[in-house]
This record gives structure tokens, C-alpha cells and sequence, in this order.
């Protein structure tokens, strides 16, 4: 088997066992890029110290040294996320020339457990899109077919794993930006409960719904970068102290008795024939593992995209005033103060983000903040009441991650409302804070990875990995990879 | 929820963000902002306990405080080393004087 | 246009104003003072808050607003906070929380300041100051809030070149700030001063702020109006914000200048608070005046929103017990006990207290010890305070401890120096860095005995007929010329022995 079609895991095993090097192992990442990022652009940049860091990892293995749990194992970082000395743009022009003078939280801990920083992924601009269409370095393709997105915002992170250019990335999910992806490209990407991983070095996009997350192709590996990115931070005010469950070591627990809860609405109209089909052959799978299936209700999530799309804009408002020209982003030219502001921020940021920021700066303004904002807030603060009576009586709750499978490239992006519609069903968990994975089911009949998401009661990841890992025991749908060369039409 | 913006509200709220739009940009964004601000309109037909308490954050915890001790701080060098303009010591802008306001 | 014609001079309306006069108009004035906090790194971040430092040396990824990076909340700041409020006797949120204020200026780094919407640190308090119209009269300004927020950076405006750039320093960016808002319950620039004098005494003895105006520690904004009788109703004037008050000289000055303009600006146009929005004047110390500033139409739309990026804190009952147990006497307190248990004139009381709590714990030292207040303080507020002046020193670094001090004041109440050779006395101390003992054994002071005294009277009363005979034909005042030369001959001799004896030998 090449390196490439191997789990991290396993790649990990190698490396200790000293059957690979971690030269081996990033050269071979790094050469699939070289090859491949042409027809799929799922990276921004590529690490030059990638090659660097492998030979200093296989040294100390030489030396005896006690490495990290992920020592030689290479990673592909969302390009919203800073990495010390590496261009970090958010897919944005205003960040073009932006070399982060520091590494965030995650990629600190990533990098002390050993794994190397291959390259930095593409994304939606600010992390504001979800088909990696709104990206100023250009759109991704997805590797199950070129013609289609990958989803968004995290598609460059989502394409590069299923494209295997690298064997696991970090996304970040403000709205669905990991799960929607990892459903578009057929992998698997959990987006953590609110607080559990440190935002500190993540471009902020909108911070109360913002969070980091793994994209693998198994929940398993998943679980391993869970083991190395989760925990508190002192840096992050919204950091959790909550202990962080050992995942890894809960993955083979049985599933028997577990309560799986079912909302019939989501299951519904709107919903791709296909999608509805495939998610109710899961719910057998879950069935036959043990699990008991209940219907449950969630009646405000009907409200979700709607508050989603007052508070997240909102905030990016406030979160992107700091890309004002006079620090570290691009400038225009200008001859006063104002104008090198107005031309800076109206050159600099894309359509999309330059709407978001209308969009929040007019629901912040002067007389509307309560229609808006404050009603919005409210809003989800019964969203979160729903998820908590659900929890009472079930552990996870499953439907679709999104209502489509991948759509083609510039299908939605006149309309900006149907695009906004592929997170109907993400949103709510950014809302109430709470974990959600997507993992993949049996693909369309055209080939087109569907994804399954299953959301869980907060701080309670280990359980929703534990589902996906036993899911993915008994389905072939995680393992299987686009052919190459990539299909372009679909 | 409030009317939906008529132009003028456009340009205020593009000047209040800062960014400079032309004719066809405002234009645009103003039908934008009246297709989203309706569809969230259904925000309005939420029915809400009178004493619901608005949920601003997912975290709802508490007491996030460092002691108050000295990091180092970043080298100058460093931090001016993204600066559109800066003279080694100060980032520079243009002067801040009179609008040539259209 | 047609109203204007209505609305003009000869109307009823302008007559009345005309016959108003300034003296009848109440001024209505309410604070905003920022107090910067004394903690070592910044509000939310762990740069140094020091002055003076090189541009851009005190920064890092946190308050320069870098992308990713997030504030964490200083507990030394949270904490002075809390003690501020307390000696301000406001009430302590038990929740309070963070806000962004947005605008965008090139020295606030994130494009919104962190500061506090609606539930500010402290609530509602008040502060008793002096006025000095009426001398021990105290006056109650209630203060609405104080709330905690960061400061921005410094911009440097070149105003002799329209082209050139403007340099921004970041180094004071996140440094943290207390706000304390007072209602509009000042009367007169006299007390708006007196307020900012007493709140600045409290926050030094508190040991929250050194208050440097220069540096800015201490900044003011005031909100003037006025409240005119017009025809048995009341009009105000619209609120004017005066900024840039960088000395309380200032603060006193521009409000009555204000007043003044705010009068006959009514006088003229007749506008009320009802016609105009509030307006932001600066106040311009080269010519005593203000003068309007240029608003921006959205200035004032700052969009605040609870802050994503922090949490709530909680106060608990038992940290501001604590915090309420540990503070200081306050100036109000010591003016009290040194009025009522030391017996000092309020005035005098006053005086040593605004000397910070150094002089005031000084002044208590000497005082129990020579076990006269009265000399204690005589002593303390005029010679100390005129030594400490001339040497430029604090209490802290004068030469004479308290003990020494003491020891000197015993032998001027008994007798032993009389006031001028106990003030050479002193001087030595000071000059020499010696204890009276060794001080007088310098000057050769010491003591005469009765029969020397005899003698020094016996040679004045025959050298001075003259004068002799004027104090008998009833010249009392006479003696004093004796008493003089009495000195010469011999300095140690006391003054008022000497004229106690010559009184007796002259007049019998």
C-alpha cells in the first residue's frame, strides 16, 4: 500500500516502528501536492520547513528521544489559522503578504506532539462561504469530481484529505464549515463543543461560533488529534476547564442501549431523494448495532439559519474592523485617512465578506440592534433549550449534515440564500455550542459522497466518536478514496 | 423588524464599515441586504417566553483572569514587519484631515 | 425663509432672554473622568504599562490586534476596580461583563474598544467634597457608574505638512482605565475642581493611580449646560462635552468659560436642549477657549455588542469583603479624626491630609509623641511643608524621622528652644541629616541659668536708658528692641525669660 491510501494511525505505527521516516513520509505528501494541488487547489501554500522538521523528527527518534504521540506525521492547517512564520491569509487578498509572527494554540500542541505542518489550506474568505468559492486564491475543486465544490468553508482541508495530499488536516466550523466539507468530499470531520478547543491563533470569524476541529478520513483518527488539540488554554477566555474524555480509549465501547434520536422534519421536504435514503440505511446500521431509535423535536432549528445569519455577521462586522490597512493587511492607495480606509476595506475583502460586514454593521446600528441582534440571541437561546430537553432523553441525535450532495461550482453563487441553505442543518449545533460529526455514508448513485451527521450533548465528544468509529466498523463508506486522475464531470 | 434599508441607509452603512463602494456595488448590496434581512424577517414569528434570557455566547461559564505579570513583549521589529508603511519606530498612515467626502 | 422673520430679535421670546442675566442661570455640570489603573501589564494582555518607553517596544500579537489573537481579563485590574468603587461607596456588580465599542481610528488596533455597555464593575455611589464657598459645608456629587476599558494608542498628528504621514505608537494600547461617570450635579467650575482634587487625594491614598495629568493618568472630560428661569419655566441649554482638559486649572477654566458662551450663544439664538444634539468641544489652552469639534455623522453609532471573545466575571460577597476589609483609612476619614481627636482646624486638617497619607501617618507619629497636636501640626504644616517643597522631596525621603521629629518639638514645648533657635534646629537636621542633640551641640546652643539672665538684664537695663524709659512712661512695645539685643549677646538666651525678667526689673 502507498503511504498515501494509509490512516494516520497507522502512519504513526509505522513511524515508530521505524518502517517509514518521517522524511519518507512528508516527501511523499509533498510530492502527491506538487502533482495534484494543480487540479484541485486545496492548498494556499506549502511548508518550505515541512522537510526541515521531518529529518530533525527522525533524528531524535535516532537519538532515542521520546517523541510525541504524532511524531512524523504530516498535517495540512485551514489557512485561517496562524502558523509561525508561514503566510496565514484566510483566504483573503487583505492578508496576502501576512506572515503570522506566532503559531495558534492548536498548532503549538500539534507541533510538540510531533506532527509537521505541511501546508496551509484553502477556504472561503474569512471563512465566509460554504464551497471554498469565495476564496481570493481561487475556488477547490472536489477530488470525487473537479466540476463540483467541496464544500465549504474548510474545503481546501476537506479535499486534501479525500484527495490524499495529506493524511489529516484541521478545519474550523463557524456555521458547518468542517462538517458540510467533510460531507461534500466523503470524509469525516467533528466540530468540537464550544470552549473544548482553544480558538487562540484561529481568524476570528465569528468568535461565539467559531471552533477548530479535526478532518480525517476515520473517526479514529479523528480521536487521535482530538487527544492532542482539546483541553484549556489560558489564552482563550472561552477555553473550557471541563475535563477532556479520553476518546481514543472509549472508541470500541458497545453502542448497545445508546439513544439515538431522530427529527422526522429533517428528514423530510427539501431533502435530496438520495440523501434521505442513504441517512435511513445508516439509522439500520445504528439499529443493528444496538442502538435504540426514538423521534425526537427540535422545533426552533427551523429558526436556526436565520438567526445564524444575523448573529455570525454580527460579530465577523466587529472581528473584521482590525483589517483597516494600517498594521498588517494590504492598503490601497489613498490620500487621507478615510479614504485609505474605504478603499483598503472595499478593495481588500471579497463580495461575499463585504456583504457580511454590511449585513452585520446594519444590524448593529442604531435602532435595530434589538430586532435584530438581541431577538436573534433569543432565538438561539431556544434553540439551546431544545437541544437540552432532547438530551434528556437521547445521547446523540443523527440526521443529514447537508440536504444535497456537493453541488457544482458556481451553481449558488448568484443566490446567495441557497447557499446559506446548505447549513440548514449545521448551524443549530454552533448555536447551542454542541459537538457534531459528519461522517460519510454510501455515495449517491452518481458517486457523490453523502455525509451523516450525528450531534451529541456537550463536552461529550468521546461518545459521538465512539458511534462513528463503531459506524465506520461496519460500513465501507470511510475508506473508499476518488480515483485518479479525478473525475471532472459527475 | 424594521423596514427594509432604502439606499440611503446603504451608503450610511457602507460608510459607517468603512468601505468604499461604487454606484453598482451599493445597488447591489442594497438588494442583497433586503433578500437577507426578509428571509431573516422570520425572526419575527418566533414566539418567545416573556423572561427569555438571550444567549450571547455558547460558553457560559465563568471568570476567565490572568495575574496581572509582564510577558515579554514582541521586538519592534517584528511586530512593524507586516506594516503597509512604518518608519522602523511608528506604523505610519496617511494625515488624517478633511474628508474629500463625494 | 418665513420663520426665520418670526423667530427673530424683536420677538417677545428675545426680549425676555435679553433681561435674563448670567447670575440667574444655574450651571449643570457632570463628569467623565478616566483614571488609568497602576497594575504592571495591561488589561488584557501582559505588556508593560510603563511611560515613556520607545515607540512600539510594548506590544504584542494581543494589543495590536493581530488576527487570532484574544484578550484575558488582568485580576489587578478587576481588583482596583473593585477597591475604587468601594472608597467611592458604590455598589459592586456581582456580574459583570465585557463590550465591544466600535469605531475606527488608526491607534485602536481591533477597530472597537474593549469597555463595559450595561453592567459596568461599579454602580451607583457618591463623593462628599468640600466647597470653598462655605467653608466646611460639603456638597454629596452622586456617581452613576464607573466601568473598566482599555485605552487606546497615540497618534501623532504633523500639522505643519498637510502631506505627511501621521505616526502611530501602540505602547499604551490596552492599558487599563476606569471610568467614572458622575451626574450632573456639579454647580460650579469651583466644585467640579474640588471633585476631581478629592478624587484624585482618594486614588492616591488607595493606591489605584498615581493620577499624573501629564501623563495622562488622569484624564476629564466635562458635560456642561445651563438651567435658565425664563418666564417661571426653566430652559436648558444643549449639553456640550468639553474634551482635552489635561490640568484641573483647565476643567476649572473652560467650564466657566463655557457658561459664559453657552449664555450668550442662548442670549442670541435662543437654542435649547430640545433643538440641538449634544455637542463635543475642545478646550484650547493657548486661548483660554473652545472650541467645536468636527463630528463625523456615525460617531456616534458605536454598534456595542457583548464582546464574544470574554466571559462574564463574577464578583463574589466575600472577595469585596476582603478587598473592603484591606482598604485604607480615606482622606474624609483622617480630615474627621484629625479634626475631632487631634483637635486641628478643619482648614489645618485639610492641609495635611491632601499631603497624601505619608504626611498624614507623619503627622500622627509626631503628634502622640510630643502629645501636642497643636505645635505638631504648626510645625508639620508650615516648616515640613516648606522644607519638602524647597527640597523637592516626598515625606518619604526627608531626613528627620517622626522619632527625631518629636524629640526636637518636646524641647520647644518645654521651653528648652525657643521657636526661631528650634527652627535653626531644624534646618541642621535637615541640612546635616542629624538628630536635635547633635544639631544643638552644633549651633553651641544650650541652656542659661538664672544668674547669666540676671546679668544679660542688669548690662541691657544700663546700656538702654533710654528704651527704658520709654517702657515705663507705658511704651510696652519698647521691650521687644531690648529683647532683640538680648539675643545678640547671647542666642541662647529664651525670648520670652528674657522679657519675663526685664518687665520685672523695669516696671517692678
Amino acid at each position: 500500500m502507498t503511504l498515501s491510501a494509509l490512516n494516520a494511525d497507522i502512519i504513526v505505527d509505522q513511524l515508530n516502528a521505524g518502517e517509514i521516516t518521517a522524511t519518507d513520509c512528508v516527501q511523499h505528501f509533498l510530492e502527491r501536492i506538487e502533482t495534484h494541488n494543480s487540479d484541485l487547489n486545496a492548498f494556499i501554500s506549502v511548508s518550505d520547513k515541512a522537510l526541515e522538521q521531518a529529518e530533525a523528527i527522525d533524528n531524535r527518534r535516532k537519538a532515542g528521544e521520546s517523541l510525541g504521540c504524532l511524531a512524523g506525521l504530516p498535517i495540512a492547517i485551514k489557512d485561517g489559522i496562524c502558523v509561525a512564520g508561514q503566510p496565514t491569509t484566510a483566504g483573503s487578498k487583505m492578508l496576502e503578504k501576512f506572515s503570522a509572527p506566532y503559531d495558534a494554540t492548536i498548532v503549538e500542541r500539534l507541533k510538540s506532539a510531533g506532527a509537521i505542518v505541511i501546508g496551509k489550506t484553502n477556504m472561503d474568505e474569512f471563512a465566509m462561504g460554504s464551497s471554498t468559492e469565495n476564496s481570493y486564491f481561487g475556488s477547490t475543486n472536489n477530488p470525487w469530481a473537479t466540476d463540483r465544490v467541496p464544500g465549504g468553508s474548510s474545503g481546501g482541508s476537506a479535499a486534501c484529505v479525500a484527495g490524499r495530499l495529506a493524511p489529516v488536516a484541521i478545519g474550523s466550523d463557524t456555521g458547518g464549515s468542517i462538517r458540510q466539507p467533510a460531507s461534500f468530499c466523503g470524509i469525516t470531520g467533528l466540530k468540537p463543543t464550544y470552549g473544548r478547543v482553544s480558538r487562540y491563533g484561529l481568524i476570528a470569524f465569528a468568535s461565539s461560533l467559531d471552533q477548530i476541529g479535526p478532518m480525517t478520513r476515520t473517526a479514529k483518527e479523528s480521536a487521535l488529534l482530538m487527544s492532542v488539540i482539546a483541553g484549556f488554554d489560558p489564552r482563550d477566555s472561552t477555553s473550557s476547564k471541563e475535563q477532556v474524555s479520553d476518546s481514543l480509549a472509549s472508541l470500541e465501547i458497545p453502542l448497545k442501549g445508546i439513544r439515538i434520536g431522530v427529527c422526522r422534519d429533517h428528514l423530510n421536504e427539501g431533502l435530496h431523494l438520495e440523501v434521505k435514503t442513504k441517512i435511513n440505511d445508516a439509522i439500520s446500521v445504528f439499529k443493528q448495532l444496538g442502538a435504540n431509535i426514538e423521534e425526537i423535536e427540535l422545533p426552533h432549528t427551523k429558526s436556526a439559519v436565520a438567526a445564524y445569519y444575523i448573529i455570525a455577521p454580527c460579530e465577523a462586522s466587529s472581528n473584521l474592523a482590525r483589517y483597516d490597512g494600517v498594521r498588517y493587511t494590504f492598503r490601497a492607495q489613498a490620500n487621507d485617512l478615510e479614504e485609505m480606509y474605504r478603499n483598503t476595506r472595499g478593495q481588500g475583502f471579497g463580495d461575499e465578506v463585504k456583504q457580511r460586514i454590511m449585513l452585520g454593521t446594519y444590524a448593529l446600528s442604531s435602532g435595530y440592534y434589538e430586532a435584530y441582534y438581541l431577538k436573534a440571541s433569543k432565538v438561539r437561546r431556544m434553540i439551546k433549550q431544545d437541544y437540552d430537553e432532547a438530551f434528556q432523553k437521547v445521547d446523540l441525535i443523527l440526521g443529514p449534515t447537508t440536504p444535497t450532495p456537493a453541488f457544482k461550482l458556481g451553481q449558488h453563487t448568484q443566490d446567495p440564500l441557497a447557499m446559506y441553505l446548505a447549513d440548514i442543518f449545521t448551524v443549530s449545533a454552533n448555536l447551542a455550542g454542541i459537538p457534531a460529526i459528519s461522517v460519510p455514508v454510501e455515495p449517491s448513485s452518481t458517486g457523490l459522497p453523502i455525509g451523516l451527521q450525528l450531534q451529541g450533548r456537550a463536552f461529550e465528544e468521546n461518545i459521538l466518536l465512539r458511534a462513528a468509529h463503531q459506524f465506520q466498523n461496519e460500513t465501507p463508506w470511510h475508506t473508499t478514496s476518488p480515483s485518479e486522475p479525478w473525475r471532472t464531470q459527475s | 423588524m424594521p423596514d427594509t434599508p432604502e439606499q440611503p441607509i446603504v451608503n450610511q452603512v457602507a460608510r459607517l464599515a468603512r468601505i468604499h463602494l461604487d454606484e453598482q456595488q451599493l445597488k447591489s448590496s442594497g438588494e442583497k441586504l433586503e433578500q437577507i434581512l426578509s428571509f431573516v424577517s422570520q425572526l419575527e414569528q418566533v414566539e418567545l417566553p416573556e423572561d427569555v434570557i438571550p444567549f450571547f455566547g455558547a460558553i457560559e461559564s465563568v471568570n476567565a483572569i490572568r495575574d496581572d505579570q509582564l510577558q515579554t513583549s514582541v521586538p519592534r521589529e517584528k511586530i512593524l514587519d507586516n506594516a503597509p508603511e512604518s518608519d522602523g519606530e511608528f506604523y505610519l498612515v496617511p494625515p488624517v484631515f478633511k474628508q474629500t467626502d463625494s | 425663509m418665513e420663520d426665520s422673520v418670526l423667530n427673530s430679535n424683536s420677538n417677545p421670546q428675545s426680549t425676555n432672554r435679553q433681561a435674563v442675566s448670567f447670575n440667574d442661570a444655574k450651571i449643570i455640570i457632570g463628569l467623565e473622568v478616566h483614571v488609568q489603573l497602576d497594575t504592571d501589564s495591561k488589561l488584557f494582555c501582559g505588556c508593560s504599562t510603563r511611560f515613556g518607553e520607545a515607540a512600539n517596544s510594548q506590544t504584542c500579537v494581543i494589543c495590536t490586534g493581530m488576527p487570532g489573537a484574544l484578550p484575558v481579563i488582568n485580576r489587578r485590574a478587576l481588583e482596583l476596580s473593585i477597591r475604587t468603587g468601594l472608597s467611592l461607596n458604590c455598589r459592586i456588580a456581582r456580574s459583570t461583563k465585557w463590550d465591544r465599542k466600535n469605531y475606527f481610528y488608526p491607534d485602536l488596533p481591533k477597530g472597537y474598544q474593549i469597555s463595559q455597555f450595561d453592567q459596568p464593575i461599579c454602580g451607583p455611589g457618591h463623593l462628599d467634597i468640600q466647597t470653598t464657598e462655605a467653608s466646611g459645608q460639603s456638597r454629596r456629587i452622586r456617581i452613576e457608574r464607573a466601568h473598566l476599558e482599555e485605552d487606546a494608542g497615540k497618534s501623532i498628528h504633523d500639522e505643519s505638512s498637510r502631506r505627511q504621514s501621521s505616526k502611530i505608537d501602540l505602547n499604551r494600547t490596552g492599558t487599563p482605565l476606569l471610568e467614572i461617570v458622575t451626574h450632573p450635579d456639579i454647580r460650579t467650575a469651583a466644585e467640579a475642581k474640588a471633585f476631581l482634587s478629592e478624587l484624585k487625594l482618594i486614588l492616591n491614598y488607595i493606591d489605584v493611580s498615581d493620577c499624573n495629568m501629564q501623563q495622562g493618568n488622569l484624564r476629564c472630560d466635562a458635560n456642561v449646560n445651563l438651567h435658565i428661569p425664563l418666564g417661571g419655566e426653566q430652559v436648558a441649554t444643549p449639553i456640550v462635552e468639553i474634551k482635552n482638559l489635561n490640568s484641573f486649572r483647565a476643567v476649572e477654566r473652560s467650564i466657566t468659560f463655557e457658561a459664559q458662551r453657552q449664555f450668550e450663544a442662548w442670549q442670541e439664538n435662543g437654542l435649547t436642549i430640545a433643538d440641538a444634539p449634544k455637542q463635543t468641544r475642545g478646550w484650547n489652552d493657548q486661548t483660554q477657549t473652545t472650541t467645536l469639534q468636527r463630528e463625523k455623522e456615525d460617531s456616534a453609532d458605536y454598534r456595542y455588542f457583548p464582546d464574544p471573545d470574554l466571559i462574564a466575571v463574577n464578583i463574589e460577597e466575600t472577595q469585596i469583603e476582603l478587598i473592603q476589609s484591606q482598604l485604607v483609612q480615606l482622606p474624609s476619614t483622617l480630615r474627621e479624626s484629625l479634626v475631632t481627636e487631634y483637635n486641628l482646624k478643619p482648614d489645618d486638617a485639610a492641609v495635611i491630609v491632601s499631603q497624601g497619607r505619608g504626611v498624614v501617618d507623619y503627622f500622627l507619629e509626631v503628634a502622640d509623641g510630643c502629645q501636642d497636636s497643636r505645635i505638631a501640626n504648626n510645625w508639620i504644616g508650615q516648616e515640613v511643608l516648606r522644607q519638602l517643597n524647597e527640597l523637592n522631596q516626598t515625606i518619604r525621603q526627608y531626613p528627620v524621622s517622626p522619632q527625631q521629629f518629636t524629640e526636637l518639638l518636646k524641647l520647644v514645648i518645654a521651653g528648652t528652644l525657643d521657636q526661631t533657635r528650634g527652627k535653626e534646629v531644624l534646618n541642621a537636621m535637615v541640612e546635616h541629616s542629624i538628630s536635635s542633640e547633635e544639631a544643638i551641640k552644633q549651633l553651641g546652643i544650650k541652656p542659661v541659668d538664672n544668674s547669666e539672665l540676671v546679668t544679660l538684664c542688669e548690662t541691657l537695663i544700663d546700656e538702654n536708658q533710654k528704651v527704658v524709659e520709654q517702657i515705663r512712661s507705658g511704651n510696652e512695645k519698647a521691650i521687644g528692641m531690648l529683647i532683640g539685643k538680648a539675643r545678640k549677646i547671647n542666642p541662647n538666651a529664651n525670648p520670652g525669660l528674657v522679657k519675663a525678667m526685664l518687665s520685672k526689673m523695669i516696671t517692678g
